[in-house]
Parts: structure tokens; sequence; C-alpha cells
């Protein structure tokens, strides 16, 4: 199937919120989600964007049954003002990812969601989405990508490992710890006045 | 120890930020990986793309080796990230305070400046990471109310090295 990868276009939110919830319910956790399509643009198209997203689009002749398209509309084929969007295409998948930092190596990026719609796996599609962040981030001189999966989600823990990812958990003992909402506003509160 | 000092890190800091990198490496036994220089450190946090933000700890009282300055004695370096379900986090990299300056509070109030600057940037969270065998670490946050996201969750850490990621991005295009 062809398909393309292309930066995300402001114009793209919805889409990109639309996916984010899939891969929420995916994950069994859909009341998790918290943010809507005008914060993802606030944050990732302002001037200080928080993250960088790719899109992977195929050509209409293949959308969805429930006719998935750019902006969410029923009918494709429109061309939208920045020129970025392709006319005839519907957005099937999408990476959000962003730059970290470790102490010991330098530059790295974090590839926190790859999300690709069930009727559109199997065709290389979330590989052609990694390797345009992998390729991103050798552009940027990092050194390493990271990303985290649970630890029941077999089919991505074996899409990674065969890609050449290390399960640092297993193998270092590193454990996610987070200061969370009324844990973080309580510390914050503590804090030394300036 | 009242009368140590908190404040954001400067281009000359960088000398003391590589002296406790390492010594947080040594303690967690894997100083051997630490390949990071003075000059990456300076390009990386203080060029026109700053990659990381860092709180230094200072006690006044001390001497520096070269001249009477006060002696930098820890450090906390953390950037903002981004959750799709919530938005912007900040994420603490590294935490670490020279073992002669430990149980004085000095982390204690690091950890509760770093959360005041997590919650006037509009994050929702503070993550981090630590190893499962840092169990000084690991109580030090579950006191303050940290929860485990790898043990409540499942959720496991994952590297892809640089060599597979030259061979990722350099695969057929579709």
């Amino acid at each position: 199937m062809h398909f393309k990868v292309r930066a995300a276009a402001k114009e793209d939110c919805k889409e990109i919120s639309r996916m984010i919830m899939e891969l929420a319910v995916y994950e069994n956790m859909a009341d998790q989600v918290k943010t809507s399509h005008e914060d993802l643009k606030r944050d990732g198209f302002s001037p200080n964007p928080f993250y960088e997203c790719l899109i992977a689009e195929v050509p209409d002749e293949h959308k969805t049954k429930d006719g998935h398209c750019l902006a969410g509309r029923s009918t494709c084929g429109h061309v939208s003002v920045s020129g970025q969007r392709q006319p005839g295409y519907t957005v099937v998948g999408y990476a959000l990812y962003f730059y970290t930092y470790s102490t010991w190596k330098g530059r790295s990026v974090y590839m926190e969601d790859l999300y690709v719609m069930p009727d559109f796996r199997g065709k290389g599609i979330g590989t052609g989405l990694m390797a345009k962040v992998a390729q991103v981030g050798v552009e940027k001189q990092c050194v390493r990508l990271q990303l985290s999966v649970l630890e029941w989600n077999k089919p991505s823990l074996d899409f990674y490992i065969a890609k050449g990812a290390e399960d640092l958990t297993a193998k270092e003992g590193w454990h996610f710890l987070r200061f969370h909402g009324q844990t973080l506003d309580t510390l914050a509160k503590e804090a030394p006045k300036d | 120890m009242d009368r140590f000092k908190l404040r954001k890190a400067e281009p000359k800091d960088v000398p003391d930020l590589l002296r406790l990198i390492k010594e947080l490496a040594k303690y967690e036994d894997m100083e051997d990986q630490v390949i990071l220089t003075e000059k990456d450190l300076l390009e990386d946090g203080f060029g026109d793309h700053p990659f990381y933000h860092c709180l230094v700890a200072e006690d006044p009282s001390e001497q520096s080796n070269n001249n009477n300055g006060p002696v930098v004695i820890g450090f906390a370096m953390y950037y903002f990230t981004y959750d799709p379900w919530i938005g912007k986090l900040l994420y603490l990299e590294d935490f670490f305070v020279m073992k002669e300056y430990r149980g004085f509070g000095i982390g204690s109030e690091i950890l509760k400046l770093l959360s005041h600057m997590a919650v006037k940037s509009r994050c929702s969270s503070m993550h981090f990471i630590v190893a499962e065998g840092n169990q000084a670490s690991i109580e030090f946050y579950k006191r303050r109310g940290a929860a485990d996201l790898s043990l409540e969750e499942g959720w496991r850490l994952f590297k892809i090295d640089k060599s597979s990621l030259l061979k990722m991005s350099s695969g057929p295009e579709e």
C-alpha cells in the first residue's frame, strides 16, 4: 500500500487528537486523556513547541469505511491554505516525539506515541513513521531514541525489539515515577520563596 | 546548612556540573557510561537551542580550590516533555546532592522548587526514573507522594542505540 509520511501541520490537530484517543482506548486508559485538539495546537505549533509530530497518510481510495479523512470531515480531497496537506489523502497514523537529554550521553529523542489505525497495520506504515523519527533524531545528532511500552503489549514489544530496542527496565531495573496532581501541588506550595 | 543557596545554572557552572554528573554516575555504579564533555554541556545547555535546564545548590561558606567563591554541592537537571493525554510535563533527568551534604534538607528544597516551577509552567506532572536497586532514592520520593508507574501500570523503558537508528533511518522508502 502506498503511503506518505510528513511533518504534521496545525490543521492536523483534530485528526491527531482522534488518534490519541484511539491509542488510549487500545491501552485501556481512555479516561486519562484530558487534552483537546486546541491544547495540541497551542503546545505543538507555537514559537516554543513542546513536541514534534509526523503524520502517515494513504490515498483516499484506501480510506476507512467511516471515511476518516483530513480534519475529520467526511469528504476528502481539499487543499489546506498551508499547502502542506495532500489533496486526496487520509491520515491513518502518527508519531509524536520530543528531544530529551542524558547527562551521560547527551542529546536523545523520545518517541512518546506511535500509532497506526487497526485497518492499516501490517503494511509497513509504523516502520515508515519510526524510520522518519530515527532520521530526524540522527540529523539532530541524537545518540539514542527512547520509548516506553506497557508490559502486556506483546505486539508492540515484538515490533520494537525487532528494531533493536533494549528493555532497560528488565536489564537495568529502571522504573518510571511521577508526582502528579495533588502531590505535585503540595510540594510546590512548600517551595522556598524568591 | 540553612545558608545554602539555590539558583539557575550559568555557563561558568559547567565544570562543576560535569563533576557532579560523574559523582552521580559513580553512585549508580555506571561511571564508565558518562561520555559527555564540558563542551557538550555548554553547547547543549546554553546555546541557541537548550536541551536542558539546570538548578544548582551552593554552600557559600566553603571556599573553592581556585578562588574564594562558593562551592556547588548539588544540582538538578530537567527539561519539558509532553504527554498527549495531559499536556506539558517537567522531566527530572538528574538530581544529586554530594554525600557530605545529605540529610540537611537540601534535596527536599530542590524538589519543592522544581515542583513550584512545574506548576508555574502549567505542567500537570513531574516525571523521572529511578533504578529499582536505589532504595534510598525510591523511599525519598515515595515519602513525598511519588507513584511508581512501572509497578502500578506496567510501563517499561526501552532504548534504541545510534547504530540501530542509522539502520532504521536508511531503510527502503515506500
